[in-house]
């Protein structure tokens, strides 16, 4: 019965050896480790680029949907609002001796073409920060 | 005795360069290749065509024939050597020798559009080949 008491003791001792040991190699491995993230602009949500519809939303619509755009220019006669996000994430690896950072950046842009009557005529959005990710390996693609 | 005695110098000289040395890269959207815009046609593809293959655009411009639709990307290597932590050790001073080096290789891939959203032509800006990690300045 006793006998029974101490291997279960001991077993219970290793398993919390083991965790503890398993959580000073993370810790050992993430150390020297940094995440930076910088973005510029606001969220371009897909549910308010789906309620942009060509033929019939209207400039005052829009800018009640979006808000101001980011840049305002004319595309032969027709006025065109551009609106952006930025998302840049960033990597380090610091290992005191050999240092890696790798940065990547990439933004969504959503261009809203009004015809002369103001009135949306086509709509050119991608979101390109969605498949973002923090890298910190700066070799290869 | 004398081979381990070699090897562990080889070891520490061929690790030499890389103490203190620091590896950075930016990188600025996905960098297009011939490969990617290989599915455009002139007078064929359309706007829709091209932005469901490579996203929106970074900037509309208009031209005299229509509209110029261009894509930037951007690769910046930057890497450094440090050969001062060599002498760290035995120094009381903090040396710094450093050779660095900043290769950037911007790129821009321009589509013009006639007025109906079709295609006439298309080409990459420049040809930058990314630089290697290579912290020899001279």
């Amino acid at each position: 019965m006793d006998q029974n008491h101490s291997s279960e003791k001991r077993g219970i001792t290793m398993k919390t050896n083991r965790y503890i040991l398993l959580l000073l190699l993370t810790v050992a491995l993430f150390q020297g480790c940094a995440f930076s993230r910088g973005t510029v602009g606001d969220t371009i949500t897909p549910e308010a680029v789906a309620a942009i519809h060509q033929g019939s939303t209207t400039r005052t619509e829009l800018l009640h949907l979006l808000g101001a755009p980011d840049r305002l220019f004319q595309l032969n006669g027709r006025d065109v609002l551009h609106y952006y996000r930025y998302d840049a994430k960033a990597g380090s690896l610091l290992l005191i001796l050999l240092n890696f950072t790798r940065l990547s950046i990439k933004s969504d842009d959503l261009f809203v073409v009004l015809n002369k009557e103001g009135v949306v005529e086509d709509i050119i959005s991608s979101t390109r920060t969605n498949g973002l990710k923090f890298r910190f390996w700066p070799f290869g693609e | 005795m004398c081979k381990r005695a070699t090897f562990w110098i080889a070891m520490a000289v061929i690790c030499l360069p890389f103490q203190g040395c620091n590896v950075v890269r930016i990188s600025l959207n996905t960098t297009l290749t011939p490969q990617d815009v290989a599915f455009i046609v002139p007078g064929e593809t359309t706007l829709t065509d091209v932005v469901t293959k490579l996203g929106a655009p970074d900037t509309l411009t208009e031209s005299e024939a229509g509209i110029l639709a261009t894509y930037r990307f951007m690769n910046l290597k930057y890497s450094r050597v440090n050969f001062g932590w060599v002498a760290k050790p035995w120094t009381p001073v903090d040396p710094d020798l450093i050779f660095s080096r900043t290769g950037l290789a911007v790129d821009a891939f321009q589509v013009a559009f006639d007025l109906s959203w079709v295609v006439r032509h298309h080409a990459f800006q420049r040809k930058l080949s990314p630089s290697p990690f290579y912290p020899y300045p001279f």
